[in-house]
C-alpha cells in the first residue's frame, strides 16, 4: 500500500524535525537539571531542593498568581469587546477588533517600557492622580505590574477566540433563553458564556502559558520573585552552573503542559458551534440610547487602556526628555533620524525571518494537521501533541539549547556552526510560533469534509493532488490565520532570538529596539525604533494577508 | 488563459521578489573577514569606536555583537568549543577572571607605552595577562533633580546618606550578581567598611530601595525616567544621562572604587591580529581621545589625555581622593564572587519587601522616639537593628574555599567532589534571614507602641 | 397549581404592524385578531414573512411599528424575556451545555420560583411531553423527536400566556410528524394554551389549526378556517397555494347579454355575475370538475376537450385536459374496475357554477 508508506514517511519527517530542533535541544538543557551536580549522577534530588525552598515555592505560587490574574484581567478586557462587537449593531466593530489585535505585535520588553511611563509609581497617570487628588495606584508596584502588562499584551489571543466563538452560536440559543425570561448578564453567564467557553478556554489557556513563561515583563519591571525570572538568573548568572535555573525549566515546561491538558480536558466534548441546521448567522441587536452611550464609554476607556503601551511609544519616540513628567517636555524628529541610518537592515531581517518562520509555520501545520486527521499512522497525535508543547518551552531554554546543540555542527559550503548561523534564528522562531499555526490548520481541516476529498479521489486524483488542489484551498482561511500569527508574533519575539544572534547585521527589528533602549542617552531612539517595528509588523501582516487572499481569489477565479 | 498567464507572472514576481529580499538578507557571505566583539557596551560607545577603527583600518568589518555582560559570558562559554567571537569587551574585571579561570581567554602583551599600572588603587591591567584596561570608571549616585525637587528630598552625598529615613522607597540600585560593576561596588563596600559593617550599611540601604533592577542599566533608566529618585550607578551612566539633557545630577562618594574597564581576546579568535590591532587602537591617544565625548564619558588610562578633557571632567592620576581609600584585593574579591552574589540575593533581592517592611518599621520607631527618652524602647529598636543585620556566616568562612565552591561548582573532571548544594544552604540562608527580618518588625512595632 | 389546570387563555390582537429590514419591508399592515385558546396558523412559502411575524410577537427581529396586543396591553416595546409569551424554535434551540432537567427548568430558575416547585414542574412538564426518563441526558444523546419534545416542556413549563411554534415539525421525518402534530394539538387543548404555528405546509396547517392566515410577500392574503380558505380563496396566490386548482386567465366581456370571460384563444367561459374588474380569473378545483358525466347538471360550465395526461394517485385519478389553449385538471374518484379515460380520447367535462370562483387578484 503505498498510500500507508506515504503517510508514514510524511510522519516520521515530521517527527525527525521536531526530535532534532525542539526535543534534543531542550532536552540537552533539562538534562541537567537531573543531574547531580557534585558527581554527574542522575538524581532527582534538585527537584527535592526546589520544593524545599522557600523562594522556589514563593516563586511558583507567584508565577501562577501572576498567570491566573493575567488571564482575569485580559478575560475582563476582552469579553466586553468580544460581546459588543458580536452582539450588538456597534459602530467601529471593525475598527475595534482590529484595534483589538495590535497589542499582540508590540515588542513585550517595550511594552513595558512604555507602561511604566504611564502608570509607574511616578508615571504620568500618578503624577496627575497625585496633583488632583493626592493619591497613588501601585498599578506597577510588584507583581501588579507583570499583570497589567501581561494582560494588555496578550488579551487579544482570548478577544479572537471568543469572537471567533460567539460568531459561531446559533442565534436561536440564545432568543430560547430571552425568550424564557432571560437577559443582560445572566444570559450572558448561563447560556452566552458557556457555549462559547471552548474558545474562551483555548484563549485563555495560551494567556495562561503566556504569562507563565514570560520573561522579558517581570526582568523588566524588576520582578525576580516568579519562576521565568528565576531560571534565567539563574542559569545566565556569571561563572554559576546552579542546576537550579534548569529544574525551574522543566518545571515551567511541565506546569505548561499540564494547563495546556487541562485546558484541552476542559473543552474537549463542548464544541457546540455550527451546528450547521437550523438559524444560524446573527441578528445583531440595537442598543437603547444610554446603553449605547455606556457600551461606548467602555469600550473606548478599554482601547485607551490596551493602546497606552503604543501612545506612550509614541510620545516617547517624538519626546525630547520625559523625566518625572506628565508629558515629555518638548517635541523632536531627532530619535527618527538617528535611528533611520540602521533600520534599513533590521526591517529586511525581520520580514525575512518571520516571513520564512510563518511559511515554514504554515507548511508543517498543514502536514501535521493532516497526518493527524486524515491518516492512521500509530501515534499520530504525538506530532499535535509534541508541536504545541513548543508553546511550553521558554524561549531562553529554546535558545540555550540551540546553542549547546549545534554549535559543534558546521554547515557546509559556508562552513561556520549552525547555531550562529542566521537561519538558526529562523528556525527558533519557527518552533517557537509553530503551535499558532498549528491550531489554525487543525481548525480549519476539520472543517473541511471528508466528502470533499472523498469526490476527487473517485474522481481519479491522487492522494498528493487532493491534498494540494482541494484540501489545501479549502483550507486557506486558517492557513491566512495561521500565517498572519505566526508572523506578526514572530517578527516581535526577542527571548530566543537575543540568545541566538551572533551578528549585528544578522539581527532582526526586537533585537536593534533591545539595543537602542540600553542608551543612558534616553530611550527616544528605541522608542522610534519600537514604533516603526510595530508600523512594518502590522503593514506586513496586511500585505501577507492580502496576497493570500488574492491568490485564494485567483485560484477560485482558476479553477471556478 | 489570460488569468493563468496573470497568475503565472505574478507568482514569478513574488518568486523573484523573495529571491532579492533573501540576497539582501544574507549578510552571513561577507562576514568572513569581520572582527567580532562580544560587548556590553552602549551603542553610543561601542558605534564610535567602529566607525573610528574602521576608517583607519580599510578591510576590516567590526561586528559588534551585543550581550550583557552575564549573557555575553554564557554565550562566549556555550560557543568555546567553535568560537567564532574575537575580542571580549566589558566593564567588569571579575566577568574576565571567570572566563580566565575557564581558559577562554588568549594572553596579549600591550605594545602601547606611556600607561601606568595602577588607576586610583586598582591595577589597570590583569597581571596575568589576559585582559587591559582601557578606561577607568567609578561608582557614585546619580538623582533625578525634579524628583528629589518634588518630594522635598535632599541631595546624597555618602553611601550612608542612602540609609536615612527620608529615603525610604526612593532608591534603586542593580544586583551584583546581575552586573558585574554593581558586583564590584558592594565588594568595594565590604573591604572598604569591613565584612559585618559593610553588610549593615548595605542592608541599611538596601531597605530604602525602590527596586533592585535587573541589569545596571534599569538604574540610570529608572532615575532618568523618574520611577526612583536616586539611584547608585557607576558614572559614565549618570554623567553622559547629565549630557543628553536630563534633569539628574550625580556624585561620588568618599569610599568608591576606580574600576578599569577591560577587553581582552577570546581564545581561538579567528582574527587575532585585527583584534590586537583593536587593542591598540583603544590604548592610542586618539582612541583614548574618545572616551571624553560627553556620550561615551570614561576616564581615560592615558594621564597625558585629560589635558584635553573639559574643564570639570574629574582625573584620577591627580585628583587622588577618587577612589584612593580603599585598597582592593582582587584575590579576596575573586575568590568569594558568587557567594557575595548570593548572600546580597537572599538578603536584599529577593527578600526586599520583607527587608524594606523591617526597615520602616525600625526607622518608623526611630522617627517617634526622636526626642523622647525611653531606654526600653530603645533597646528594642537597637534588637530589631541588629537581627536585620544578622549575617549568615562571617569573613572567615566567606574566604573558606570549601565554602565558596558550593557556589561555584565548577566540575572539571568527573571525579571532582564538592558537598554541599547551592539550593541547600540559600535555603537555611533564607530561612535565617526571613524569621530575623519578621521579628526585627515585631520589634520595631512593639518599641513605637511603647512611645 | 398543576400545568395541566388551565389558565383563562389570552386574546391576541395585531393592529397595523408594519416591519423593514433597513429598506426592505418585510411586513406590511398586518392585522390579525386571535380568539383566546385558538390554534391559529400562520402559512406562506418560505420569504412570506411568517416566522418574521411571529418572531416580532415573541419580541425579536426589528422593531416593528403597529400595535401587538394580549388581552389588550400593548407589549410591543416589551423586552423578549419580559412578554411571557413562550416560543419553540424550528431547530429547537435546546442548551447542548445543560441536561434535559436543566433546559426545561431554566426558564423557572429564571423566574426565582422555588427549588423544590422547579424539580416538580419540570418533572411534570416531561412527563407530559412523555420523557420524564430522560431528565438527565444531555441534548447531543437525543433523536430529534425527542429534542422537539423537550423544547416544547421546556416552553410550556413557565405556563406562557402564548405559545409559539416555528415551523416545529420541519426537522422531523414524515411519521414522526403526524404523530407530532396530534400530540402537540392534544397538549394546546389540553392546557387551553392560545397558540400560533408557522409553517409552509398546508396540510399541516389544515389538520391542526383552527383558523389560519396565509401571508406572501409581507402581506397577510387572507384569514379563516381551513375550509373557508380552501373553498374560498380571494386570490390567485391563496387558490394556488392551498392545494391544487384549475385557474383559466382571460378579459370579462359581455357577450349576447350574458357576462364571459374570454380567454386569449377566444375560449368563452360563462361567469354568474358581473364583476366590475376588466380581467380575472375562474378559479376550481380538480374534483369539481365532472368528466362525462351522466346526470346534466343545472347551471354548469361544459367544456369540450381532449385527455392529455393521466396519473394515478390511490384514492383518484387526476386527468389533464386540453381545452383549447389551457389545460383543465379533473380528479375522478377511483373504484376497482372504473373504466379510465385514455390519453387523446375526446371528453366533456362539467362544472357546476357554485363551484367556480371569479378572482380578480
Amino acid at each position: 500500500m503505498p498510500r500507508i508508506r506515504t503517510s508514514y514517511l510524511v510522519a516520521s519527517l515530521l517527527a525527525f524535525f521536531l526530535l532534532i530542533f525542539l526535543i534534543v535541544p531542550v532536552g540537552k538543557v533539562i538534562y541537567v537539571a537531573f543531574q547531580d551536580s557534585s558527581t554527574g549522577a542522575l538524581t532527582l534530588v534538585n527537584f527535592v531542593d526546589f520544593f524545599k525552598t522557600s523562594l522556589f515555592r514563593e516563586s511558583f505560587f507567584n508565577s501562577l498568581y501572576v498567570a491566573g490574574m493575567s488571564v482575569l484581567i485580559a478575560s475582563l478586557i476582552a469579553l466586553p469587546l468580544a460581546y459588543f462587537t458580536s452582539r450588538f449593531n456597534f459602530g467601529g466593530s471593525i475598527l475595534i477588533q482590529t484595534l483589538g489585535i495590535i497589542p499582540l505585535i508590540m515588542p513585550p520588553f517595550v511594552g513595558a517600557v512604555a507602561m511604566q511611563l504611564f502608570f509607574g509609581s511616578n508615571g504620568s497617570i500618578n503624577l496627575l492622580l497625585d496633583q488632583w487628588f493626592g493619591i497613588n495606584i501601585p498599578f506597577m508596584k510588584g507583581l501588579n505590574g507583570v499583570i497589567l502588562v501581561e494582560s494588555i499584551h496578550y488579551f487579544p489571543f482570548i478577544l479572537i477566540n471568543l469572537s471567533a466563538a460567539l460568531n459561531n452560536i446559533d442565534r436561536s440559543m440564545e432568543e430560547a433563553a430571552q425568550n424564557l425570561g432571560s437577559s443582560g448578564i445572566r444570559l450572558f453567564r448561563k447560556i452566552v458564556f458557556p457555549l462559547a467557553m471552548p474558545g474562551y478556554l483555548a484563549g485563555a489557556a495560551l494567556v495562561f502559558l503566556k504569562a507563565f513563561d514570560d520573561l522579558g515583563t517581570p526582568l523588566l519591571l524588576n520582578v525576580n520573585n516568579m519562576l521565568a525570572p528565576q531560571a534565567y538568573l539563574r542559569i545566565s548568572s556569571i561563572g554559576i552552573s546552579d542546576p537550579m535555573g534548569y529544574v525551574i525549566s522543566v518545571i515551567l515546561v511541565v506546569f505548561s503542559l499540564f494547563a495546556l491538558w487541562v485546558s484541552m480536558l476542559a473543552s474537549r466534548g463542548k464544541d457546540y458551534s455550527g451546528g450547521g441546521k437550523g438559524v444560524s448567522g446573527l441578528l445583531k441587536r440595537d442598543m437603547r440610547g444610554w446603553q449605547k452611550a455606556g457600551a461606548y464609554c467602555l469600550i473606548i476607556f478599554l482601547l485607551l487602556l490596551v493602546l497606552s503601551p503604543h501612545i506612550s511609544l509614541v510620545l516617547l519616540s517624538f519626546g525630547t526628555i520625559w523625566s518625572y513628567s506628565v508629558l515629555p517636555d518638548a517635541y523632536t524628529m531627532a530619535h527618527y533620524v538617528e535611528v533611520f541610518g540602521t533600520t534599513r537592515e533590521y526591517i529586511t531581517n525581520t520580514l525575512l525571518y518571520a516571513g520564512l518562520a510563518a511559511s515554514f509555520d504554515v507548511a508543517f501545520s498543514v502536514a501535521i494537521a493532516y497526518v493527524v486527521l486524515r491518516t492512521k499512522v500509530i501515534g499520530r497525535q504525538w506530532l499535535d501533541y509534541i508541536a504545541t508543547g513548543a508553546l511550553a518551552v521558554p524561549g531562553v531554554v529554546l535558545g540555550i539549547g540551540y546553542l549547546r546543540t549545534f554549535n559543534d555542527f558546521n554547515v557546509p559550503i559556508i562552513d561556520k556552526p549552525l547555531a550562529s548561523w542566521w537561519v538558526i534564528i529562523v528556525v527558533a522562531l519557527a518552533i517557537r510560533r509553530l503551535p499558532y499555526a498549528l491550531r489554525a490548520c487543525t481548525a480549519a481541516l476539520h472543517q473541511v469534509s471528508v466528502s470533499l476529498e472523498e469526490a476527487a479521489e473517485n474522481l481519479g486524483a491522487g492522494k498528493t493532488a487532493t491534498v494540494r488542489k482541494i484540501v489545501v484551498p479549502l483550507m486557506a482561511g486558517g492557513i491566512v490565520a495561521g500565517f498572519v500569527t505566526s508572523f506578526a508574533t514572530a517578527a516581535v519575539e526577542l527571548s530566543a532570538t537575543l540568545m541566538l544572534v551572533t551578528a549585528e547585521s544578522d539581527a532582526p527589528l526586537a533585537y536593534g529596539i533591545y539595543v537602542f533602549m540600553q542608551s543612558a542617552a534616553g530611550r527616544g531612539p528605541g522608542a522610534a525604533l519600537g514604533l516603526i517595528a510595530v508600523v512594518v509588523v502590522a503593514f506586513g501582516s496586511y500585505l501577507a494577508h492580502h496576497f493570500i487572499e488574492r491568490n485564494k481569489r485567483m485560484q477560485a477565479t482558476l479553477t471556478g | 488563459m489570460l488569468l493563468r498567464k496573470n497568475y503565472r507572472k505574478m507568482t514569478g514576481r513574488f518568486v523573484l521578489s523573495v529571491g532579492i529580499l533573501t540576497c539582501l538578507a544574507l549578510p552571513a557571505w561577507a562576514l568572513e573577514k569581520d572582527l567580532t566583539v562580544v560587548t556590553s557596551y552602549p551603542k553610543d560607545l561601542t558605534t564610535a569606536f567602529k566607525q573610528a577603527f574602521e576608517k583607519q583600518n580599510p578591510g576590516v568589518k567590526v561586528e559588534m555583537l551585543k550581550k550583557k555582560t552575564t549573557a555575553g559570558v554564557k554565550y562566549i562559554q556555550e560557543t568555546a568549543s567553535n568560537n567564532s567571537s574575537d575580542l571580549f569587551w566589558a566593564s567588569a574585571p571579575d566577568a574576565f577572571e571567570v572566563l580566565k579561570g575557564d581558559g577562554l581567554l588568549a594572553k596579549y602583551t600591550v605594545k602601547a607605552v606611556g600607561i601606568p599600572d595602577l588607576i586610583g588603587s586598582y591595577p589597570i591591567n590583569d597581571p596575568d595577562g589576559y585582559y587591559k584596561g582601557f578606561a577607568g570608571s567609578g561608582y557614585g549616585m546619580m538623582w533625578n533633580t525634579r524628583y528629589l525637587k518634588a518630594k522635598k528630598i535632599p541631595a546624597p552625598k555618602e553611601w550612608n546618606d542612602l540609609a536615612k529615613a527620608v529615603y525610604h522607597g526612593h532608591t534603586g540600585m542593580s544586583a551584583p550578581s546581575r552586573s558585574g560593576t554593581t558586583h564590584l561596588t558592594v565588594e568595594t563596600i565590604l573591604q572598604g567598611e569591613g565584612w559585618e559593617n559593610g553588610w549593615k550599611l548595605l542592608k541599611e540601604i538596601g531597605g530604602n530601595f525602590h527596586t533592585v533592577t535587573e541589569r545596571s542599566f534599569g538604574v540610570p533608566d529608572g532615575v532618568n525616567s523618574g520611577q526612583f529618585g536616586v539611584g547608585i550607578v557607576i558614572d559614565f551612566f549618570g554623567l553622559s544621562s547629565m549630557a543628553s539633557g536630563f534633569p539628574v545630577d550625580f556624585v561620588y562618594p568618599t569610599v568608591t572604587t576606580l574600576v578599569p574597564a577591560n577587553i581582552a581576546i577570546v581564545k581561538n579568535s579567528p582574527h587575532p591580529e585585527a583584534a590586537a590591532a583593536f587593542i591598540e587602537f583603544l590604548l592610542s591617544e586618539a582612541g583614548q581621545e574618545m572616551l571624553l565625548d560627553p556620550k561615551i564619558r570614561r576616564l581615560p588610562v592615558r594621564p597625558e589625555t585629560y589635558a584635553k578633557a573639559p574643564k570639570d571632567f574629574p582625573n584620577p592620576f591627580i585628583d587622588k581622593t577618587i577612589g584612593a581609600k580603599v585598597k582592593f584585593d582582587v584575590v579576596k574579591s575573586k575568590d568569594r564572587y558568587n557567594l557575595v552574589n548570593s548572600m546580597f540575593d537572599v538578603m536584599i533581592t529577593y527578600r526586599l519587601d520583607d527587608l524594606r517592611e523591617a526597615t520602616k518599621a525600625v526607622q518608623d520607631a526611630e522617627k517617634a522616639m526622636a526626642g523622647k527618652s525611653n531606654a526600653e524602647a530603645e533597646k528594642l529598636v537597637a534588637e530589631a537593628r541588629a537581627l536585620i543585620a544578622v549575617l549568615p556566616i562571617d569573613e572567615n568562612k566567606s574566604l573558606d574555599n570549601e565554602f565558596s565552591a558550593i557556589f561555584k561548582k565548577k566540575r572539571k573532571k568527573a571525579t571532582d567532589k564538592v558537598t554541599g548544594r547551592q539550593a541547600e544552604v540559600e535555603q537555611q540562608w533564607d530561612t535565617m534571614v526571613k524569621s530575623n527580618y519578621a521579628e526585627a518588625i515585631k520589634l520595631a512595632k512593639k518599641a513605637k507602641s511603647m512611645l | 397549581m398543576s400545568l395541566a389546570t388551565r389558565v383563562k387563555p389570552v386574546r391576541l390582537q395585531i393592529e397595523d404592524v408594519h416591519i423593514s429590514f433597513g429598506s426592505t419591508k418585510v411586513l406590511q399592515g398586518i392585522d390579525l385578531d386571535i380568539e383566546p385558546g385558538e390554534f391559529f396558523a400562520f402559512l406562506g412559502p418560505s420569504g412570506s414573512g411568517k416566522s418574521t411575524l411571529l418572531r416580532a410577537i415573541a419580541g425579536f427581529g426589528p422593531r416593528p411599528q403597529g400595535r401587538i396586543l394580549i388581552d389588550n396591553e400593548d407589549i410591543i416595546s416589551l423586552s423578549p424575556w419580559k412578554r411571557e409569551v413562550g416560543m419553540v424554535f424550528q431547530n429547537y434551540a435546546l442548551w447542548p451545555h445543560l441536561t434535559v432537567q436543566k433546559n426545561v427548568a431554566f426558564g423557572l430558575e429564571e423566574r426565582k420560583v422555588a427549588k423544590a416547585e422547579i424539580s416538580t414542574r419540570v418533572e411534570e412538564a416531561l412527563d407530559m411531553v412523555g420523557l420524564a426518563d430522560l431528565a438527565d441526558r444531555h441534548p447531543s444523546q437525543l433523536s430529534g423527536g425527542q429534542q422537539q419534545r423537550v423544547a416544547l416542556a421546556r416552553t410550556i413549563v413557565i405556563r406562557p400566556r402564548l405559545l409559539l411554534l416555528d415551523e416545529p415539525l420541519s426537522n422531523l421525518d414524515a411519521n414522526l410528524r403526524v404523530q407530532m402534530r396530534t400530540d402537540i394539538l392534544k397538549l394546546q387543548r389540553k392546557l387551553g394554551l392560545t397558540t400560533i404555528f408557522v409553517t409552509h405546509d398546508q396540510e399541516e396547517a389544515n389538520t391542526i389549526s383552527d383558523r389560519m392566515a396565509v401571508l406572501d410577500k409581507g402581506i397577510i392574503q387572507q384569514i379563516g378556517s381551513p375550509m373557508e380558505l380552501y373553498d374560498y380563496p380571494v386570490n390567485r396566490f391563496v387558490a394556488h397555494f392551498l392545494g391544487t386548482t384549475n385557474m383559466i386567465e382571460g378579459e370579462v366581456v359581455s357577450v349576447d347579454g350574458a357576462t364571459v370571460l374570454q380567454t386569449q384563444s377566444g375560449l368563452k367561459l360563462p361567469l354568474d355575475m358581473a364583476p366590475d374588474a376588466r380581467h380575472g380569473a375562474i378559479v376550481f378545483r380538480p374534483q369539481s370538475v365532472h368528466v362525462n358525466p351522466e346526470i346534466t347538471q343545472t347551471s354548469a360550465m361544459n367544456l369540450d376537450g381532449t385527455v392529455e395526461s393521466l396519473e394515478f394517485l390511490g384514492s383518484t385519478v387526476r386527468y389533464g385536459v386540453k381545452v383549447g389553449e389551457v389545460t383543465v385538471l379533473a380528479e375522478e374518484d377511483h373504484q376497482r374496475g372504473k373504466p379510465i379515460y385514455k390519453k387523446t380520447e375526446r371528453v366533456q367535462l362539467v362544472i357546476p357554477q357554485k363551484q367556480v370562483l371569479f378572482v380578480t387578484e
